[in-house]
C-alpha cells in the first residue's frame, strides 16, 4: 500500500473530515485534502492528482453519490477508488452505491480498524 | 325544540285573522298578520344562530387551549428553534476543541516515542559495551535533554487531555436544552391531536407516500426507517451478496 498517495476527504460538517484526516494520517497516510460537498470536490478531482476520494453522501449542493457517478463518467477519473462514509444505512441505497460502482462502503459511527480494513480491501483489489 | 315549531295557537290563530282579513278585502289588516308571521320566523332564526355562537364559542372555550397555542407559535416555537441551534453551536464547539487538543497531543507522544527509542538504542549499545566515552558522553546528554523535554511534553499532554475533558461538558447542557423541546414538541402533539378531534377529520387518511430517494440519514434506535441494516457487518453481508 503506497502511503503517499494523494487523497479528497469530501464532507460538509467539518469536524468529520477532520476525523477522517487524522485516522488517514495514523494510518500513514498525509497527503489529504478537504472539500465540503461535491461541487467543490469535482473540480479538484479534474485537476489535482487525487487516487482515492473519501465521500460522505448526505451534503448540500453535490451529493457523494452524485460525486460518485460524475467520476464514474468522466473519462480520467473513472478508474478513481471511491470510499464512501456515510450515516445512510438504508438498503436500497448500498445496492445503489454498489450499482454505480463504489469501491468501498462504510456507515457511520465507524471505527479506526474500520477505515483500516476497508482501505486495505481497496488496494489489494487494485493490486489484483 | 317545540317552542321552535310553527304549528302552534298562536300561527293558528294568526292565520285564521289572515284569511278573515283576505275574506274581508282588509288590505292593511293581511299585511298586517303577515308580518307578524315574517317576524315570528326571523326571531326563531335568530335564536339559532345565537345558540350556533354560543356552542362553538363553548368548543373552542373547553379546548382551553387557544391561549397557549398562540404562545406557543409565537415564542416556544422560535425559541426552540434557537435552543436547537445553540446545541448544534455546542456540541461542534466541543469536537472541535476535543479534535485541537488531540491534534496537538498526537505530535507530542510521537515525539517522546522517537526519542525514547534513540535512547534505547544507545542504551543497549552501552549494556553491551559497544559504547565509546564520547558517545556515552552525547548519550548522558541525550538522556539529560530527553528528562527535561519528556517533563514538558507531559506537562502540555496533561494540559490538552484537561481541555478534552472539559470539553465534555456541552453533554449536560445540550441533553437539557433538548429534553426542553421533546417536551414542547410532545405538548404541540397533544394540542394537535385535541384539534383534530373537535374537527372531526377522517380517521383513516392516506399515508404519505416517501419518494425513494428520499435521505433518511442517521439510524436512531426506536425510529423505524425502512428496510436498513443495522452496521458495517451487515453492510458487508449486502455487499458479498451482490459479488462484492
Amino acid at each position: 500500500m503506497d502511503k503517499n498517495i494523494k487523497i479528497l476527504v469530501v464532507d460538509d460538517f467539518s469536524t468529520m473530515r477532520r476525523i477522517i484526516k487524522n485516522l488517514l494520517r495514523d494510518l500513514g497516510f498525509t497527503n489529504t485534502e478537504e472539500a465540503d460537498d461535491g461541487l467543490t470536490a469535482l473540480p479538484m478531482l479534474q485537476s489535482g492528482s487525487f487516487e482515492l476520494l473519501v465521500t460522505d453522501w448526505n451534503m448540500p449542493g453535490m451529493q457523494g453519490i452524485d460525486l460518485l457517478k460524475a467520476v464514474r463518467a468522466d473519462e480520467k477519473l473513472a478508474s478513481l477508488p471511491v470510499l464512501m462514509v456515510t450515516a445512510e444505512q438504508k438498503k436500497e441505497q448500498i445496492v445503489e452505491a454498489a450499482q454505480a460502482g463504489v469501491n468501498g462502503y462504510i456507515v457511520k459511527p465507524f471505527t479506526a480498524q474500520t477505515l483500516e480494513e476497508k482501505l486495505k480491501k481497496i488496494f489489494e483489489r487494485l493490486e489484483s | 325544540m317545540t317552542e321552535n315549531t310553527i304549528i302552534n295557537e298562536d300561527n293558528i290563530a294568526r292565520v285564521r285573522d289572515l284569511l278573515v282579513s283576505l275574506e274581508n278585502g282588509d288590505e292593511a289588516g293581511a299585511k298586517e298578520v303577515i308580518d307578524e308571521l315574517a317576524s315570528v320566523r326571523e326571531t326563531n332564526l335568530y335564536q339559532e344562530v345565537g345558540k350556533l355562537t354560543r356552542e362553538l364559542h363553548d368548543a373552542i372555550g373547553a379546548f382551553g387551549m387557544d391561549d397557549r397555542i398562540t404562545d406557543i407559535a409565537e415564542n416556544d416555537i422560535p425559541d426552540a428553534r434557537q435552543r436547537l441551534n445553540y446545541v448544534i453551536t455546542k456540541t461542534d464547539d466541543a469536537a472541535n476543541r476535543t479534535l485541537t487538543a488531540v491534534e496537538e497531543s498526537i505530535p507530542l507522544c510521537e515525539q517522546m516515542e522517537q526519542r525514547s527509542k534513540e535512547l534505547m538504542d544507545g542504551w543497549q549499545k552501552f549494556t553491551n559495551r559497544e559504547m565509546t566515552v564520547d558517545d556515552f558522553r552525547d548519550m548522558s546528554k541525550g538522556m539529560d535533554d530527553y528528562f527535561t523535554s519528556q517533563s514538558d511534553s507531559f506537562t502540555q499532554v496533561k494540559a490538552h487531555l484537561n481541555n478534552i475533558l472539559m470539553a465534555q461538558d456541552f453533554q449536560d447542557l445540550t441533553g437539557q436544552i433538548i429534553k426542553r423541546v421533546i417536551n414542547l414538541v410532545a405538548e404541540v402533539e397533544g394540542n394537535l391531536v385535541n384539534l383534530i378531534k373537535i374537527a372531526g377529520l377522517p380517521e383513516h387518511v392516506e399515508p404519505h407516500k416517501k419518494s425513494t430517494v428520499e435521505l433518511e440519514g442517521p439510524i436512531v434506535p426506536g425510529v423505524d426507517s425502512g428496510d436498513t441494516v443495522s452496521g458495517q457487518d451487515e453492510v458487508d453481508d449486502l455487499l458479498s451478496s451482490l459479488g462484492f
